[in-house]
Parts: C-alpha cells; structure tokens; sequence
C-alpha cells in the first residue's frame, strides 16, 4: 500500500503548485452557481415552499455542493488518461511497472481532489452563506458524518470511470461511453436531486451510481437523517465492491489480450 | 541600386528581471527590475540588387531581430532601413507584395493540402489570379523539381521536399527579395546540397536578391559572395567572400604520407599539429612561409599521399567570435 | 466605390473563405471522426432539454419564457457559438499565438493581419452548435420570418462573441495572465445565454446588460424574434458595429506594442 501513498502525495504536491489555476476556475464555479441561485429564486415564488421536498436552501445547497464534487474532483485522470494510455499503447510499459495500473491510476486521481475539493468546500460555503443563506436543521456533525460518504462516492466514480476506460481494450475510441456517463451524472446526478424526477423514474435512478456518487454525499448534508445514512453507505459499499471486482475483472481480460496480440 | 539600405539600425528589448524563488516572484510582482538589451547596436549595410548575402552570427547575436526589423514584423527604435525604398515598418503590406520570407523553423504551408493547394493559396493571398499561379507553379515547379510530388499532401512529404515547397511557396509572387532564415536547419547533408544549388540556380535565373541567415557554414560558403557576421547586436564583419577567404586563408593545412620518416622541426610559419611513423600533419603560415617551401622540407620524392587544405570557414568564423568578444569584455 | 477598392474587397473575401475552407478540409480528413463529433455536439445540446422538461413542470413560466421560447434561445445561443468557433475559432486562443510570438507569420503577409488571425482555424464541433440552432428552430418555433431573422441574429451574435474575445484576448498583448481571465469571461457569458434573462435581477441583470455581452447578443435578439420591435433591432446592430470597432482598435494598438517591442521573456 505505501507505494500507492508515494503516488497520492506527489501528485498532492505537483497540484499544490497549480492553486492559481484552480483558483480562475473559481471564477466559471462562480457563474455556474450564480445563474441557479437566481433560476431557484424565481421558481420558488413563496420563500418557505417545499419543491420535491426541499426548501429553497437545501434546493440550492444540494446544487452547490454536487457542482463543488464536480469542479474539485475533475475526471481527467481517470477519464482521459487511462484511455489514452491504452490507446497509445503506453499501456505495454506501465503493466510491468511493479503496482497496479488501475490503483495507480486511483492514487493519482485522490491526489488531485485532496487538493482542489477542500478548496471548492471553502468556496461553496461561502458562497452559500452570503448569498443563500443557512440550511435549516444544519449541525456540523451532519458535515462531519458525510466526509467518508463523500470520499466513497468519489471513489465509486473513480472506479466506473476507470471501468469505461478499460473499453479501450476492445474497441476504438470509449470516449463516446465516457461521455454518456458524464452527462448522465451531470444532467441527472447534479442539477437536481432524485426526488424531483418522475415518481416512475426514482428507482431506476437508484440503480445508477447517481445514487451513491452524487445523490448520497449532497442529501447527507443538506438533509441529515439516520436512516438515510445507513442506507447509502451500505448500498455504497455494495456498489463499491460491485464496481472494483468489475474492474479487476475488465483489466485482468484486458492484459491479457494485450499479452496476446502484443497491443 | 540597393535593395536593402539599413543605416545605424537599432533596437534594444526590456526585458524583466527575475530573482529566484517564491520570494523573488513576490519581489519582481512588486518593483518589476527591468534590463534592457541592445539586441541589434547602431548596425549599417547595404545590399545590393541581385546580391546574396549571408548573414550569420551566435544564438541571440541579433540575426532574427535584424530580419524581423526588414520584413515589417517588429519596429525598430533607431535608425532607417529601407527595402526597395520602401520603409517597413511604414508600409507593411506594401512591402509584403515584394518580398518573400522562408523560416526554416516555422511552416507556413498547410500540412493536409497538397503543394499545388498551397501555392493557390498564397497566390490568392497575393492577389495572383488562378492562371497567373498557375503559370507560376509550372515555372517554378520546373526549377525546384516538384513534378513528383506536387499533388501529394504536405503531410506525406520529406522534410526536404517540404523545404523547397516552402521557398517556392514564397516566390509565387515573384518577390525582388527574399529572406532565408535557416533554410536547411535540420536537413541532411544531400538534401542541404540540392536545396543549396536550387536556390542559386533560382538567384541566377531570376535575379532575386537572397538575404539568408544560417548557422550552417556549408550553406554560406556554397551560396554567397558577401559575408556579414554579427555578434552582440554589432557588425564585426562585412567582407565579400573572396576578401575573407584571402585574409583569414593565409593558413594551409598539410597532411602527407611520407616513405621513410622525416622528424619535422617547428620553425617560422610552422606548426606540427601531428607526428607519428610516416604521417605527418602540420599547418603553413603562408605569409611567413610559401607552401613550396613547405613542401620542400618534407621532400617531394618522399611523399606518398598528399593532402593540402584551407582551414574550415567554420574556423574562422568561430576566430572570428572569439576575437570579438575577447575585445570587447 | 473604385474599382481598385472592391478589387482588394473581393480579394480579401476570397482570402478568408480559401482559408475556412481548407480549415474544414482538415479536420474532415478523418471522415468518422468529424461525424462523431458533429453529432455528439448535436447530442450534447439536446441533452438539455430534459432540465427544461423538469424545471416547466414545476413552473409553467420562468422568467417570462414558455418552453418553445427556451428552445429559441438555446437555438440561437448554440448557433451563434457555433458560427463564431467554425469562422473565427482563432479568437478564442489568441493569446497563446501572442504570448508564443507566432504573429509573425501573419504579419509579413499582404492581408489584413487580424483577418488572417481569426481565420486561421475551426472548430469541428461548433458545425454541430450550428446545426442544432436551425434544427430546434425548424422543429418548435418556425415560422419564415423568424428564419430570417434568426439567421441575421446569428451572424450579429457571432460578431458580437468573436469581438469579446478578441477584446479580452488582445490584453495579452499587455499582461501574460490575461489569458486565462478571458477565457473565463467567454465562458461565463455562455453560461449565461442558456438561462433565461427574466429569472436574473438586480446585479446578475447590471451583469449579463453591461460587462458581458450576452444581452446584446442573446438576449435582445430573443426578444425581437419574441415581439418585433424596431428600436431594439436596431440597437443589437448598433452594439455589433461598436464592440466590433473597440476590439479591433484594441488588437490593433495590441499589435503595435507586439511589433515596437516586447514579449521579449517569452520569444528569446
């Protein structure tokens, strides 16, 4: 494992030195929240009406911190790179390597979001705090409480992600998959929470990693209760373990094809 | 008649000081710390119509600026330049329809298209009509030996077959000047050698006037009758080749395989650089001693083989920097 | 007009479309390549009409806008965008070609040098933005005046756009940081023109009005289209010709600053 924690913090260093650029990408956060703060604001006509269950504050935190998960944790790593690597064929030096491609690759994706995300939370809970406004029934314990729910969540993604990447064994180009992930999780996961779809549609949504990736962190802390808890950090841990024997398998096949046909 | 008049041309960059670290990031975000750099000193020349000149120096000896200051790019602080009586940084565009520029480090061509596409390309740029480039891409495609070539993508071309494309794609507008800045950077030695005789061939056949900076000494003693070496943003040197060659060629490099072998003694106007069994390898000082007299002293029905050469420009020109600079630190 | 005149004109225009179209010449060398990405992009932006189904569900109106009226504006918000990245793509990485000292290509050129610049590349994916405009047109709110209007809007759109970044892309003629500031800006004016302007108040209003252009642009236009009216048709063209002229003094002065001196930390 201490190979893989050499990985995490030198790319925790490398990002360190990037805090000015994450810094501008502020700036597009910014925007991004403040056109919802403004489209909530006129859709909730009564200031304490409920839509879906939630109230104009717990409607624009659950927003600004899904969007927070997504700024602070960029897919890139896992996304792009290792498609790119298998594609390119660099793959061929990097299983050889004496660590595992694919948690390579997870070190090196945690130590991206280790740095920016903390800074994203800053920049969400200020922004909330001026020009939102407190959540209801809001304790710092909740916040506490959701921190391994939101590294969990993170890491399921990692992990799906890294899956789709896997494609590029097999076929051409999986960035078309990738991006069909990331628009369900931004179209869906994001912008608004489950309850506000279709009664009809709730439980397939459950069954998507929307559920566990963005879903669960965002209802913990706007909207704490026991029970919830539970639930999401079991159906976590089943997604969890689900999706990485997933991924073992894909990059076991994977290897293996490469060791046959030579790339 | 001069095609390039340039006359105490000066230009001097600040550029910003930095110290290293944190610290000194914070420090030069504070009070900026600027220096200023005479990249090219109260420099004056002349070039004639129908002239090739070369004009070469070190990295950051002001070469680039210079070329930058004639074409119109950047403007100069001091001084006049005028080509073909046109002053560039007047009359850019003006300018631009007479002369032609190639830099051998910077493409100009569009890699997907065919050389043909270009060369409609910059016609079109030059107001040429399709018949007019036409009629021009026959004529140069001739001289420059395109035909094979010509209607493949610039992708798929040798770095050599994209150089010529590249000059010829300059010339389509038959400019009165072209400037060359390392045409053969990165070329091997045959391809340098055929891109060398094309572009005299062009000189000849067309009259352009070639103002060519290089670090290839190869291309300047194969190409040009005149010679101006910059160092440090200043002349040291503008001598027609012929002058150079006379002056700094006074030094013959003797090499011989002798029959029986002869201990060489060093004297006046020579210089044993090499002595071992029947080879012997010395340089001749030909103002202090005539080269007959040289041979002399070996013996003539000793030898075996015999080699006599000048020393490389290369040489000189680096005798040259360094002269220079120990006279000026 | 002399002859000589629309003779340069005419050569200018020959120019500028010899160049677009070789642009898009290369990237259609790999045919399935410029097809995926063309139709991802058409995909990409239909994508969003699931929000709009959601946010009409639980409002019929927001800020003023019905669903057919949203379309019109992510219509005309996508093919402005589109527009401006397929002509004048070069406007939006401007300041790397100045940082990197590569003008000078374009400078010893007879052309117009800002011309040449902005022309010279494409963006495979804006054809998508474009042909997604036109298709949302066609399919929820046609009617042939509109169409006309709506194309007009869209050439004044990308005017306006392509104007704004080369406005904030030429200040990387004076500071080398500002190129990740202009971007910024640009983006953030796209973010906007998908929103409907009615649910924005106070200083989001002042914002999107005066500092980004996305009023002028967006907006306006979407409004003429909504309910004719003359003054501010008139006045999006007004803003077009000004904005323009501004960005175009400012590459200019830009310009001559990058030729009397003196990018020189970055081109040494």
């Amino acid at each position: 494992m201490r190979k893989y924690a050499v990985i995490y913090r030198s790319v925790l260093m490398e990002n360190l030195q990037y805090t000015l650029n994450i810094a501008m990408s502020f700036i597009s956060y910014f925007i991004f929240i403040f056109v919802f703060i403004n489209l909530w604001n006129y859709i909730y006509s009564a200031p304490d009406s409920l839509i879906a269950g939630y109230t104009r504050e717990q409607m624009i935190w659950y927003v600004m911190i899904t969007e927070a998960l997504w700024f602070g944790a960029p897919a890139g790593t896992v996304a792009r790179q290792a498609s790119s690597d298998i594609r390119s064929g660099n793959i061929a030096y990097l299983v050889n390597k004496p660590y595992h491609y694919t948690l390579y690759i997870l070190a090196r994706y945690t130590g991206g979001w280790s740095v920016q995300l903390p800074m994203f939370a800053v920049l969400a809970a200020v922004m909330g705090t001026a020009m939102v406004g407190p959540l209801p029934r809001f304790s710092p314990l909740h916040l506490l409480a959701a921190i391994p729910v939101v590294i969990l969540g993170l890491t399921i993604d990692a992990v799906f992600r890294i899956c789709i990447s896997l494609i590029s064994f097999w076929v051409e180009d999986a960035n078309p998959f990738q991006w069909l992930y990331s628009k369900m999780m931004l179209l869906i996961g994001t912008i608004f929470p489950v309850e506000i779809f279709p009664a009809a549609l709730q439980p397939v949504f459950k069954l998507t990693p929307i559920y566990t990736v963005c879903y669960g962190p965002a209802k913990l802390i706007v909207d704490f209760s026991a029970d919830k808890y539970i639930e999401i950090i079991l159906a976590q841990a089943l997604y969890l373990g689900a999706a990485a024997a997933l991924m073992l398998f894909l990059y076991g096949k994977g290897v293996r094809k490469l060791h046959v046909n030579g790339g | 008649m001069n095609a390039i008049e340039a006359t105490e041309l000066s230009k001097t960059f600040r550029v910003r000081r930095k110290e290293k670290g944190m610290k000194g990031s914070l420090r030069a975000l504070l009070h900026p710390e600027t220096e200023e750099i005479k990249a090219v000193d109260r420099i004056s020349f002349n070039v004639k119509e129908g002239e090739v000149l070369a004009f070469i120096g070190p990295n950051g000896a002001g070469k680039s600026t210079t070329i930058k200051m004639l074409t119109g790019i950047l403007y100069p602080d001091g001084g006049n330049v005028r080509v073909l009586d046109i002053d560039p940084s007047k009359k850019r565009k003006q300018l631009a329809y007479e002369i032609g520029t190639v830099f051998g480090q910077k493409e100009q061509l569009w890699v997907h298209l065919t050389p043909y596409d270009n060369f409609q390309f910059f016609g079109a740029i030059y107001d040429l009509s399709a018949r007019e480039t036409e009629a021009r891409i026959r004529e140069l495609g001739e001289i420059f030996e395109l035909g094979a070539f010509i209607n493949t993508p610039v992708r798929s071309l040798s770095l050599g077959q994209r150089i010529r494309c590249e000059i010829v794609a300059s010339l389509i507008h038959k400019p009165k000047v072209l400037f060359l800045d390392e045409p053969t950077i990165g070329l091997d030695p045959v391809v340098k050698e055929s891109i060398r005789s094309l572009i005299k061939q062009m000189n000849k056949e067309l009259g352009t006037t070639i103002f060519l900076t290089s670090h290839d000494v190869g291309d300047i003693e194969k190409l040009c009758k005149r010679i101006i070496i910059v160092n440090s943003g200043r002349i040291v040197l503008d001598e027609s080749m012929e002058h150079l060659k006379y002056h700094y060629l006074n030094k013959k490099i003797v090499e011989a395989k002798l029959q029986e072998e002869t201990l060489l003694q060093a004297g006046e106007g020579i210089t044993v650089l090499k002595q071992k069994g029947g080879h012997v390898k010395f340089e001749v000082d030909t103002e202090k001693m005539p080269i007959s007299d040289a041979l002399r002293l070996i013996g003539g029905e000793n030898v075996e083989d015999i080699n006599i050469s000048n020393i490389p420009l290369e040489n000189i020109i680096t005798e040259i920097y360094k002269a220079e600079n120990i006279g000026t630190t | 007009m002399s002859t000589a005149v629309k003779h340069r004109i005419r050569n200018q225009l020959r120019v500028c479309l010899l160049a677009v179209k070789f642009n898009i010449m290369r990237e259609m060398l790999n045919k399935v390549t410029f097809l995926t990405n063309v139709g991802f992009m058409v995909l990409n932006n239909a994508s969003f009409i699931i929000q709009w189904i959601i946010l009409f569900r639980l409002k019929e109106d927001i800020g003023g806008y019905s669903m057919a009226d949203v379309m019109l504006l992510w219509g005309l918000a996508a093919s402005t965008f589109g527009l401006s990245r397929i002509f004048f793509a070069r406007a939006f990485s401007l300041p790397e070609l100045i940082i990197n000292g590569k003008l000078d290509a374009y400078l010893v050129q007879p052309k117009n040098v800002l011309l040449a610049v902005l022309t010279s590349s494409t963006n495979t994916s804006a054809i998508g933005d474009l042909l997604y405009g036109l298709l949302v047109l066609c399919i929820f709110c046609f009617s042939p005046g509109r169409l006309l209007l709506f194309l007009l809007f869209t050439v004044t759109g990308a005017v306006i756009l392509t104007a704004f970044s080369l406005l904030l892309g030429s200040l990387s003629f004076w500071f080398v940081r500002a190129d990740a500031f202009g971007s910024h800006m640009v983006n953030s004016t796209i973010s906007f023109s998908t929103y409907p302007d009615g649910i924005f108040k106070g200083t989001a209003r002042f914002l999107i009005y005066n500092l980004l252009p996305v009023g002028m642009a967006i907006y306006r236009p979407v409004h003429v289209m909504m309910r004719f009216d003359g003054r501010t048709f008139l006045a999006v063209l007004g803003y077009t010709v000004l904005l323009s002229a501004a960005a175009v003094f400012v590459f200019y002065r830009g310009l001559r600053r990058y030729s009397s001196s003196n990018l020189m930390e970055a081109r040494m």
